[in-house]
């Protein structure tokens, strides 16, 4: 943090990663707002403990692991993991997409809010944000094998709720 | 050789090194249950992404840009408060003024203009130290240092809330300033301004009933972001704030 430049520098770096970061924490919180609030935590803290980020390392991995560290304080600290956690959970946001990507859509979601903290946070990084495991690894601070066992215990659980199509042979 | 569920997971996630890749595949033309298995990882990795894409051509809310760009930590609005569902004070940034980036060096200002801070500054409450952060000036600082929360001066221009020790051992204490709420520590004889932003709400008319938690709850989320992570145990009760002003605000590596 030597100058304004690079303050407002990494400030819009961080703007560009918004998209990311609120895709990662509607992963975890299935209510949009609440995801986005998750997200406006993390974003203050990220900005509060700049010094802490080593230029080093990757600002989008620094990121995903404070949206992580928020989301688990919210709920842990607050005591309202039902509120947050409720799979009935009203304001479903389907946009515009089509009937049937609709459907699709909220069933991946309802699949995804059943899974525990740990695999839900796996899958998320890995599946949607298409993070490397080595990086989600990272993400987590878990040895990679943590990760990989994780990420294959989500994704069992997931195809079983989702019973999706692909396994046929054509 | 057998190929295990998380290496065809592996493979379908582009994990596997070159030789396990080879095996794979060789092992797929063989083996139709191979080859359906890592489909099943296939499809489901696709799933995913498609049921999440959306999300990032959605516009990002605009009170989480302003964040982002550190004008002022936003509070959300009344709706979303009422439903109590997370903190309460996330709400919009859309009447947000930009703080001045030029003291952040050591100090995070939020929403507070120039105007504003040179007011501050005027009157002796806040003033910068050599480098270039924020330390508490005679008056704030007088306060911060023999206030007790329970039975400060009406009157006082600073007013001091909860007090507490952070992870280095310094006492830290948040204080509220005229439209404006912050957190400072005591670092060696000086009270550190770690967070100064402008205050949610107005401050309690002099004269109102004393109750500082409910001057705690005029802090911003800025500053109350800063308070829980900063704070290692529990906030001191009086008698601790009274051991903690006999010991001159000393740090606990100092004693």
């Amino acid at each position: 943090m030597s100058t304004n430049e690079s303050i407002g520098n990494i400030q819009e770096q961080i703007v560009a990663l918004l998209p990311r970061l609120r895709r990662f924490a509607r992963g975890l919180v299935r209510n949009p707002h609440d995801a986005d609030d998750v997200v406006q935590i993390a974003v203050e803290r990220a900005l509060l403990h700049l010094d802490q980020w080593h230029r080093d390392a990757r600002l989008d991995s620094w990121l995903f692991k404070i949206v992580r560290n928020a989301w688990i304080d919210e709920v842990r600290s607050r005591g309202r993991k039902l509120k947050i956690f409720m799979p009935e959970e009203a304001g479903e946001n389907v946009g515009e997409a089509s009937m049937d990507r609709v459907i699709d859509r909220l069933s991946v979601e309802a699949a995804l809010s059943r899974l525990p903290e740990d695999q839900r946070l796996a899958v998320s990084l890995v599946l949607i944000e298409g993070l490397s495991y080595r990086d989600a690894a990272d993400v987590l601070e878990v040895p990679i094998g943590t990760l990989t066992s994780r990420l294959s215990r989500g994704r069992e659980a997931l195809q079983a709720m989702l019973q999706l199509p692909g396994g046929e042979i054509s | 050789m057998t190929l295990t569920d998380e290496t065809l997971m592996a493979y379908a996630d582009g994990e596997a090194d070159a030789e396990t890749r080879a095996l794979v595949e060789s092992a797929m033309r063989d083996d139709p249950e191979v080859r359906r298995q890592v489909e099943r990882h296939r499809a489901l990795r696709e799933a995913m992404q498609g049921a999440y894409s959306s999300v990032l051509h959605e516009p990002v809310p605009d009170r989480l840009i302003a964040v982002a760009r550190g004008q002022r930590a936003g509070e959300r609005g009344p709706e979303r408060a009422a439903a109590g569902v997370l903190r309460a004070p996330l709400r919009s940034a859309s009447a947000s003024r930009r703080w001045q980036p030029f003291a952040m060096a050591a100090s995070l200002l939020m929403g507070i203009g120039l105007g504003y801070l040179g007011w501050h500054t005027s009157n002796g409450l806040v003033k910068s130290d050599a480098s270039g952060g924020l330390i508490a000036g005679a008056g704030l600082a007088e306060a911060l240092s023999n206030q007790f929360a329970a039975d400060r001066p009406a009157a006082s221009v600073a007013v001091t809330g909860i007090s507490f020790r952070n992870k280095s051992g310094d006492y830290c204490r948040t204080f509220s300033l005229s439209g404006s709420s912050g957190l400072a520590c005591r670092e060696g004889s000086s009270w550190k301004i770690k967070v100064l932003a402008e205050s949610a709400q107005p401050t309690q008319p002099a004269g109102a009933p004393d109750n500082f938690r409910q001057a705690g709850s005029a802090d911003s989320t800025a500053v109350r972001v800063a308070v829980e992570e900063s704070m290692a145990g529990e906030p001191l009760d009086q008698a601790g704030e009274i051991a903690a002003r006999r010991s001159g605000w000393a740090a606990a590596s100092a004693r």
